[in-house]
């Protein structure tokens, strides 16, 4: 085929793949706590327009998500070490 | 998109108010509405509010969550007419606040429930100025939280005739209907615009195919099954069989209530008949005994009717049912709050009031 003579070998080598996997590993699940932090956010918002107090309590429910994308992170660093 | 809409016009099809516009933002509407529900008045205040005076519910009232309402009519009206007013127009506030925080399917199906008020303001003008009441007590029983403006409404409580009310009213859906009102059948027209609200609700609903359609629909079809549920106990009660007289009073589209089986059956058959359904349970304990008050029957089933909207809101936590579970639980406390108050100012007896109250 046309390919096989312009690329010898696989289309990634190792490297390329490591640095796929740790891309897609931090941009799914920044996507993934994006989304669940909309959601949570504009419930804490509809909350704290009645109550304010609930201000605290909707800041911490918020950025619960956030620890999906650290997981990301920490699996796409060790992705990249390995 | 909307560029695209704006660059080639909109397309006639696409504004059918059948679709839905927008999305809806359950989350935010849900959680809010939640919030607002947990200000509702504890049922420990009812036996306090109880043992109050007509001065001091009053000012009960005013430091509670209807103190901006009472505050700005306090001008205007005094004593029982202030209190009763800054009812109104808290419920008719909050429902449209309600309006404003939903969005797309949500309050496209709340518009359409909210029209009862439409409904229940055309049907308090025609009995109001039938009967030659004053304007002012007209327009303390007005509730604005429908498509009607309370200016409007109020305009429409100074005219002289029911005549000119149903002029004015030409251009509503209505309208048919109310040009066959001679100032005789009162009755029958209102029996009519009940069921013209729940065929022109089902209407709206259509075919039910998104999940928060069917949710809705079975919160009407067991409003419906109690409102009929009501009548057929009323009716059975004055010993009325015949078919013929009953169906009519009869409100099409219920759950379980198979009303014309129903309704041929004297009292004891009828309520035998009634331990095969769902609402035996919520009426077994008052229903058996000929002697015991229909007022205890109804409020039963309108508690049966309130916790089930609590229960199903817990089983489908992001979808419309809390925003209707809310909506009849605060109408319910408005009404709770006006039987005390006016029930205190015609000095009945406490039992007497609480007998009245739905307290869940």
């Amino acid at each position: 085929m046309v390919g096989e003579e312009l690329v010898s070998g696989p289309f990634l080598d190792a490297d390329g793949m490591k640095a796929l996997g740790a891309a897609l590993a931090i941009t799914v699940t920044g996507l993934a706590s994006a989304w669940a932090e909309k959601e949570i956010g504009t419930a804490a918002i509809g909350a704290m327009a009645e109550n304010e107090g609930l201000f605290g309590k909707g800041l911490i429910l918020t950025v619960i998500p956030e620890t999906i994308v650290i997981f990301g992170l920490v699996a796409s660093l060790l992705i990249n070490s390995a | 998109m909307r560029l695209l809409e704006r660059l080639w016009g909109t397309n006639p099809y696409r504004k059918s108010d059948k679709k839905k516009k927008g999305t809806s933002n359950y989350a935010y509407a849900v959680t809010r509405v939640r919030a607002m529900k947990s200000k509702l008045l504890p049922k420990e205040t009812y036996p306090r509010l109880l043992n109050m005076g007509i001065d001091e519910i009053t000012r009960f009232i005013q430091e509670s969550e209807y103190k901006n309402d009472v505050d700005e009519l306090a001008m205007k009206y005094s004593g029982g007419d202030l209190a009763e007013h800054a009812l109104n127009r808290n419920l008719a506030l909050t429902y449209d606040k309600l309006l404003r925080i939903t969005s797309g399917e949500l309050n496209y199906l709340i518009v359409a429930y909210l029209k009862r008020y439409d409904i229940w303001n055309i049907k308090t003008l025609l009995r109001g100025i039938l009967y030659n009441a004053p304007v002012e007590d007209i327009l303390e029983s007005l509730i604005s939280a429908g498509e009607f403006t309370y200016t409007f409404l109020s305009e429409l409580a100074a005219k002289a005739t029911y005549q000119e009310v149903i002029d004015a009213l030409k251009e509503t859906d209505y309208y048919p209907l109310l040009q066959e009102f001679d100032g005789t059948n009162l009755a029958y027209i209102e029996n009519e615009l009940d069921k013209a609200y729940y065929s022109s609700l089902f209407a709206v609903i259509g075919k039910p195919r998104s999940k928060d359609r069917k949710l809705f629909v079975r919160f009407i079809k067991l409003e419906v099954d109690v409102k009929n549920l009501g009548t057929l106990f009323r009716l059975k009660r004055a010993g009325v069989e015949e078919s013929d007289e009953i169906m009519p009073l009869i409100i099409e589209g219920g759950m379980e209530l198979k009303s014309e089986k129903l309704a041929p059956l004297p009292y004891e058959q009828f309520i035998d008949a009634l331990r095969k359904t769902h609402y035996w349970d919520a009426i077994s304990s008052v229903a058996e005994l000929e002697t015991a008050s229909l007022t205890i029957v109804e409020s039963r089933l309108t508690r049966h009717s309130l916790e089930s909207a609590t229960t199903y809101s817990h089983v489908s936590p992001i979808s419309i049912v809390p925003i209707m579970d809310y909506i009849i639980h605060k109408s319910n406390e408005v009404k709770n709050l006006r039987i005390i108050f006016r029930g205190k100012e015609a000095g009945l007896d406490d039992t007497l009031i609480k007998d009245q109250l739905v307290v869940i």
